[in-house]
């Protein structure tokens, strides 16, 4: 008996773990016939591959936020009860002692104000319209007006952040991004996610690039600022006496340099920054037709009102907004200022709906009558409602209105939604009845129309998977045709 | 107990070989197999059959022998050699498995059988050799041999399918001859047209003459006419209870529903066909040229074509349908596992018929076409007419003469058609959309009035027409020029040019104050020069639209510019501009207050003082500032101005007081405000003074607060 030889092949704990650098061999060996293993493709990619989950109703999407928060009791949630009881207080009952912002927590009464404005039915579901918003009434039968949304942010910054991001806190991905990074862009010569910003007369409330960030999802996905002026996209355009071809060839030897950098250092910037170059190279063709609003019939002018031609107006903006979406970008993101109503509300209410109300309602007819608006999504909407009682002085025709999250009104048209009204508020236009829509529903919802299953779409960030609805959402089958 | 020398090195091998399976087993699908590999793979099915039957053999071993001492000495070594062959032939599948067009599912399950049988192999390997309870418990031994036995079964049986067909264990059956006689002349009875050939593809193969379950055969007419063992399925006469309907239409989870689960099913219109055709009365002698072109039957039979079974569609995956994309045209599935293909083209200028041609390999199954604003010709044309599972397809402004367009009337499939921008007459639309497949049209021309429009629609009832509105001659008011001259201060002169954004628009203007109108004033052709102070008013007229507002703009001349400026009262710390240079550096500042270009005060009133190196008489001094009372910006309510000889010592020379802002008077302006210096004396300083609203009105959301004034500009003359 061999003594040496059978220790040899008795199983010990040194003996196993000889034997597993064996096992490590065979992957080893295994792995080199694996191209790429280590190196796998683009996590973009592959997320293509398999998106949408499902058949889309909605292939683009227009969002025209209205920001700073537009007061539903003035345009779509309609309560006679309000106008019946203006200047008594707010039950107690009906407030349930929710809290209130600190611009209104310290007052002593809640008088209750009903809208100055005088309200009408439209469209075969007869939903309410105030006269401010004649425009929009007329395509009642084309929208899916949704009464019950509520959220909790409180404030303009977080409420708003968490519409464009799900989630309060900033950092994250924007929806748009979210949709860029997911379905990619159909026009290779334009970023999947474009953004235009407008200004109100009313008294504003700031935007900022963090709310078309990209968050933790790769720099290309960033929404692309459109601004008005000369150059629609900042930095776009050469230098004076740059060829198109030279700056192809300095272009080629950037990339290349990059290439070598990224072989280097790995950092997967480097190639957003190439792909970026290259976008931003076939942008300077395709976007100077684009934005250009002249040879738009001048019928279409009148639809949308003159305003569209002069460039940084709502108007303007909702008419890019159709160019740029016909033209492939998925997600188009406006933001119109100034619907924070504090003080002086209907005065206010008045010059927001005088920029808004034409444009957006042309808007969705141009796209209609396109044959566009049933695989387009446009959304109506801000971040949070406005209260039913006054802030400061109330008169039969002033009043302001504070943050009011516990109800609002949106709308949407085209895509895949289903028209009619939808959600009720209570008499005193507080608290929800019926169909309550939460932000990350409202999410959720807008991923199923274009396609994407909320749940199953996530990113690995910091060791956990994110989604746009974080934990939550669900899918309103109410609102979806 | 002594091992030799091959056995420990054939163990060894285990440990590499073991690893090395599973690695490339995972990674199957993304590895190219060498030639050489792939002849080693050819040694699969060759070898297979030798652990088969070592393994049977190994079970069966155990599950006889009771007692392990009394096994053979040789068992051990055989052990080791079957886990050897079972994972050296395991690794030649995986080769294999790369060369042959094998049912993905079959291959799933034989490949990670093979892989855990090996697996096993070893472990039974090792549990022979070094387990202790193995070696004693007899129950554990023969427990896993009949499991291992049983996967061994399964595997091998997934196996022999993908070479021998998935059948390959069931009763010999006489093969079914599918191939059907579909008579497509309008001669043929509705029975041959759709009828027959439907019971031949969906029932045949179990109510055919080789099988005829339930006694029924649906091969010929009088064979469906007689019935089977359950009578008659069709009454001809009253066929309010047909056992046929009852069983086609019973849920697919009823044990009774026909076709039974897992055959090919009958479609929604096959469905109807035959509901349609069994109501009218079953007649099996009519003909295609008999029935109403309207009839449901005839438009049911008429489309009916046989379905393709899923598994054997003859489908092209095009897995790599990103060689189909350019910069200038998308393509990709409507959605994942979609054999649907949506396209789209952008940007007409680089449009080429080349770029169209490409996608000739899939054009069969593009259902959604996006061509809006492509230059389109003839040979683009005749290839999207024969696209035909084209379901909608958007060519707005691509200017298609009448002559182009009709041909896409053949797309039978194609139910959504947007044609906007094309300038027919009336006549040729009706051309158009009679007997056109179209469910929708999206059709907005700027040709068609209200009552062609509504003429349209009471013809075509079942389209659904959008026209969109035509505004072209609604009278809507334009918008004012824009003053093109980005300065507001004539130092010498300005060159002032004046546009508008609508191209042939009419500029009128005035340069005395009064406004503008389309007869006497003058209108703007080319820029002027202006070269002292001046108020520009301006509006716009255009034919078909309300001539627009007036604008207006102040040209400010500045002849005198101080020797030093110093603030004797700071800015608000948020708004401090450019300091004291703000009032002098010729800029000014538009309406938005927080650009930097503005003074803002709010606590203090204004004070600040002008020196010059000699005497100095001004005649009047001017000031730009901004109103914005949203914001809580209020006009001046007064200047005060002192002169002095010695900057010590100063007399007023004049305190002008301004009113205040209306009720409810919210906007927006820039506003200059005049203090004129009488007098003829001459000062060294000039100290002045402005002031804010101490407390806004109670109107004012701010009541009882001060209120901002802005300033952002010194003229003086």
């Amino acid at each position: 008996m061999n003594e040496l030889l059978e220790h040899g092949l008795n199983q010990n704990r040194r003996k196993f773990l000889s034997k597993i650098s064996l096992g490590l061999g065979g992957l080893g060996l295994g792995s080199l016939m694996v191209p790429d293993i280590f190196d796998r493709p683009d996590k973009a990619d592959i997320i293509s591959k398999v998106l949408p989950h499902f058949a889309p109703k909605a292939k683009k999407v227009i969002y025209l936020f209205q920001n700073g928060a537009p007061s539903q009791l003035d345009l779509f949630d309609y309560k006679p009860m309000l106008q019946k009881m203006h200047g008594e207080d707010l039950p107690a009952s009906i407030r349930n002692g929710q809290r209130l912002t600190g611009m209104t927590s310290n007052q002593t009464t809640f008088p209750l104000a009903g809208s100055r404005f005088n309200f009408s039915q439209h469209g075969s579901h007869g939903g309410w319209f105030s006269e401010t918003i004649p425009h929009i009434a007329d395509i009642a039968d084309d929208l899916c007006i949704v009464k019950s949304m509520y959220t909790e942010a409180i404030n303009h910054d977080p409420a708003l952040t968490f519409f464009q991001t799900g989630a309060q806190v900033g950092n994250r991905p924007s929806l748009g991004s979210w949709v860029s990074y997911g379905l990619g862009s159909d026009n290779k010569n334009l970023p999947a996610f474009c953004v235009l910003l407008s200004k109100g007369k009313g008294n504003g409330q700031g935007v900022y690039s963090k709310l078309w960030n990209n968050g933790f999802l790769d720099s290309i996905h960033q929404g692309v600022q459109f601004s008005s002026g000369e150059e629609p996209v900042k930095y776009l355009s050469d230098p004076p006496f740059i060829a198109r071809g030279d700056k192809r060839a300095m272009l080629d030897e950037i990339a290349a340099l990059n290439q070598q950098s990224y072989e280097k250092i790995g950092d997967p910037e480097i190639v957003a920054k190439i792909q970026q170059y290259e976008l931003s190279y076939r942008m300077q063709m395709a976007v100077p037709e684009i934005t250009s609003l002249k040879n738009e019939p001048e019928s279409v002018v009148k639809m949308y009102g003159p305003e569209c031609l002069v460039p940084g107006s709502y108007a303007a903006n909702c008419l890019l907004a159709r160019k740029l979406s016909e033209n492939g970008v998925r997600f188009v993101q406006l933001y119109h200022q100034g619907w924070d109503g504090h003080g002086n509300l209907p005065s206010e209410l008045i010059g927001q709906c005088k920029d808004v109300d034409q444009p957006s309602a042309a808007l969705v007819k141009d796209l209609k009558q396109r044959g566009l608006l049933d695989e387009t999504l446009v959304i109506w909407g801000g971040e949070f409602g406005r209260t039913n009682y006054c802030q400061g002085p109330l008169t039969r025709d002033n009043y302001g209105r504070d943050h009011h999250p516990r109800c609002f009104t949106i709308w949407m048209a085209g895509g895949g939604v289903k028209p009619g009204m939808h959600g009720e508020t209570d008499e005193f236009g507080y608290n929800i009845n019926s169909l309550p829509v939460h932000v990350h529903d409202f999410h959720a919802t807008i991923m199923h129309l274009m396609g994407i299953n909320h749940e199953a779409f996530t990113y690995k960030h910091l060791g956990r998977r994110y989604r746009l609805t974080d934990v939550s959402g669900n899918i309103i089958n109410d609102l979806i045709a | 107990m002594s091992a030799p020398k091959w056995l420990a090195l054939g163990r060894n091998a285990l440990w590499i070989l073991n690893p090395f399976l599973g690695i490339i087993a995972y990674y199957h699908q993304e590895i190219n197999f060498s030639i050489y590999f792939q002849w080693l793979g050819k040694m699969h099915p060759m070898l297979l059959h030798f652990p088969i039957v070592m393994g049977l053999g190994i079970a069966g071993y155990y599950i006889f022998s009771t007692d392990v001492k009394k096994m053979s000495p040789l068992f051990s070594p055989l052990l080791t050699v079957h886990s050897l062959i079972t994972t050296i032939i395991a690794i030649f599948g995986i080769f294999l498995s790369k060369q042959g067009s094998y049912d993905n599912n079959l291959i799933f399950w034989h490949q990670w059988g093979g892989v855990g049988f090996a697996y096993m192999s070893w472990g039974l390997m090792s549990l022979h050799e070094y387990n202790d309870s193995f070696k004693t418990l007899y129950s554990f031994r023969a427990l896993f041999s009949i499991l291992f036995a049983g996967i061994l079964i399964f595997f091998t049986h997934k196996g022999a399918q993908l070479t021998h067909g998935t059948h390959l264990l069931s009763w010999p059956e006489e093969e079914f001859n599918r191939e059907l006689k579909i008579n497509l002349d309008n001669t043929a009875t509705l029975y041959e047209r759709a009828i027959g050939p439907l019971l031949q593809q969906k029932c045949l193969s179990c109510h055919g003459p080789e099988k005829a379950k339930g006694d029924l055969l649906l091969n010929s007419p009088d064979n469906i006419l007689k019935g089977g063992k359950h009578g008659a399925i069709l009454m001809s006469q009253n066929n309010t209870n047909s056992l046929l309907l009852e069983r086609l239409f019973l849920p697919l989870s009823d044990e009774n529903h026909m076709p039974p689960e897992g055959k090919l099913q009958l479609t929604k219109e096959e469905l109807s066909l035959l509901n349609y055709w069994v109501l009218s009365g079953v007649n099996l002698k009519i003909k295609m040229n008999e029935l109403a072109q309207s009839d449901s039957l005839f438009l049911l039979a008429h489309h009916w074509m046989p379905s393709i079974p899923y598994s054997d569609r003859p489908k092209t995956k095009f897995p790599n349908l990103e060689k189909y994309n350019s910069n200038y045209c998308t393509a990709y599935y409507s959605y994942t596992g979609s054999d649907n293909i949506e396209v789209s083209f952008y940007q007409g200028e680089f449009y080429t018929h080349e770029n169209l041609k490409r996608l000739t390999p899939i054009q069969s199954q593009i259902v959604y076409l996006n061509m809006q604003n492509m230059p389109l010709k003839d040979e683009d044309i005749a290839f999207i007419a024969q696209c035909e599972h084209l379901q909608k397809l958007n060519i707005n402004y691509t200017q298609l003469t009448p002559d182009q367009l009709f041909p896409l009337k053949k797309l039978t499939q194609l139910k959504s058609i947007s044609i906007c921008g094309l300038a027919y007459d009336e006549e040729t639309w009706h051309a158009f959309f009679k007997n056109a497949p179209f469910d929708k049209i999206h059709l907005w021309s700027e040709n068609l009035d209200t009552p062609q429009i509504d003429m349209i629609r009471k013809a075509y009832p079942k389209i659904n027409f959008t026209f969109g509105d035509n505004l072209k001659n609604n009278l809507i008011k334009i918008t004012s020029p824009i003053i093109d001259q980005d300065s507001s201060i004539i130092t010498d002169y300005l060159d002032i040019n004046i546009t508008h954004f609508l191209e042939g628009t009419e500029i009128r203007y005035t340069t005395n104050g009064t406004d503008p109108d389309s007869l006497s004033s003058s209108e703007f052709k080319n820029p002027f020069r202006i070269t002292d102070h001046t108020t520009i008013k301006a509006k716009a007229f255009k034919s078909g639209w309300i001539s627009s507002d007036v604008i207006q703009k102040t040209f400010y001349r500045s002849e005198i510019s101080p020797d030093t400026i110093f603030l004797i009262t700071q800015p608000h710390r948020q708004y401090p501009g450019n300091g004291i240079q703000t009032l002098v550096d010729y800029q000014l500042g538009d309406q938005n207050f927080s650009n930097g270009k503005w003074l803002g005060y709010l606590d203090d009133n204004m004070v600040f003082v002008i020196g010059f190196h000699q005497n100095k008489k001004l005649k009047e001094a001017r000031f730009n500032t901004l109103i914005d009372n949203a914001s809580y910006i209020f006009p001046l309510t007064s200047i005060k101005v002192a002169g002095s000889l010695d900057g010590i010592r100063f007399k007023i020379l004049n305190e002008i007081k301004f009113p205040s802002l209306k009720k409810d008077d919210f906007k927006i302006e820039n506003k200059s405000f005049n203090c004129p210096i009488p007098g003829e004396n001459s000062y060294k300083f000039y100290k002045f003074t402005l002031t804010n609203l101490k407390n806004l009105p109670d109107w004012h959301p701010g009541k009882n607060t001060p209120a901002w004034i802005f300033i952002d500009e010194l003229f003086l003359n």
